[in-house]
């Protein structure tokens, strides 16, 4: 039980973290791109640890993890359209 | 030469099928969050006057809460398997009962803080503050995708308990229900910053 309660000390370690990362007023770019290290972080120790991926087949991480990944990779393609929103937006009489 | 012989022959993964088929949904069902979460992010995006209308006190600090709570129900569950393991029936059965209790305790801060909102005049469509409507549709949305899968969750447990306790299902099955309450901690990991931490004003 110790290696997991280490786990979940460690997960309260890491949501300390963004709170603080939070309120340090960081650039809305910036906070994303730590808030997000930070969330990836957490649900790696999540699924290596509690969801016990690290004690499995090498096997299965491979069938299930990189699918997920190419999945919310694809996703990023409808950015631009996004970007065209805001660009095309008319500015306040 | 009546007697028929079938051959066992072991699972490339290593594991159960009913636990392979958990891995399988919650695939499926981490792309349908991401999928809301990237929708999610288009709007914002999209919108440069979105509204950040929370504050530390009271909905992130009742967000920090509701993230303790939940991590810890995820310890108390790695516990109440790692006693079905063991053979401690009854151990496991308190730990289970733990999980429950705070999966419990989770929605119902969720929910005050849902009666909250609702109540400053928050809806589905409407933006009280005056900023794009579509920050309810997405709050509620995603907030509420996730309460309806730890409601799911507490009965799930509640009912694998059950047949543990009278010996309808094994240790494989508290296993295989553990690893749905830890995928449901790990997407509230990216609700928690996304959605809150995010819209801090």
């Amino acid at each position: 039980m110790r290696p997991y309660v280490i786990v979940w000390c460690g997960l309260l370690v890491i949501v300390a973290a963004e709170v603080a990362a939070t309120f340090a007023h960081l650039a809305t770019g910036t906070q994303l791109a730590v808030l997000l290290a930070l969330a990836v972080l957490e649900a790696g120790l999540a699924l290596l640890y509690f969801m016990r991926l690290r004690y499995e087949r090498p096997r299965l991480f491979w069938s299930l993890i990189p699918a997920l990944v190419v999945v919310l990779i694809l996703m990023d393609h409808f950015w631009p359209d996004a970007v065209r929103l805001l660009r095309q937006r008319l500015t306040a009489p | 030469m009546g007697a028929s012989v079938m051959a066992i022959e072991a699972s490339p993964y290593g594991i159960p099928s009913k636990k392979l088929g958990m891995w399988l949904f919650i695939i499926a069902d981490a792309s349908t969050f991401g999928a809301m979460l990237f929708a999610y992010g288009y709007l914002r995006v999209a919108n440069p006057n979105w509204t950040r209308p929370f504050a530390l006190w009271p909905t992130i600090a009742n967000g920090i809460v509701m993230t303790v709570v939940l991590l810890t129900s995820s310890l108390t569950m790695v516990a109440a398997v790692l006693a079905a393991q063991g053979g401690r029936k009854t151990a496991s059965l308190r730990w289970m009962g733990a999980t429950m209790l705070l999966g419990v305790v989770f929605a119902a801060l969720h929910l005050r803080e849902w009666l909250a909102m609702i109540g400053e005049g928050w809806r589905l469509f409407r933006n009280p503050l005056g900023g794009p409507v579509l920050f309810g549709a997405t709050f509620f949305g995603i907030t509420g995708l996730h309460l309806l899968h730890v409601v799911t969750g507490v009965v799930v447990i509640g009912v694998i308990a059950l047949g543990f306790r009278r010996a309808r299902f094994d240790a494989g099955h508290v296993e295989t229900t553990a690893l749905y309450w830890h995928f449901v901690d790990l997407v509230w990991m990216f609700v928690f910053p996304l959605v809150y931490l995010m819209n801090v004003r």
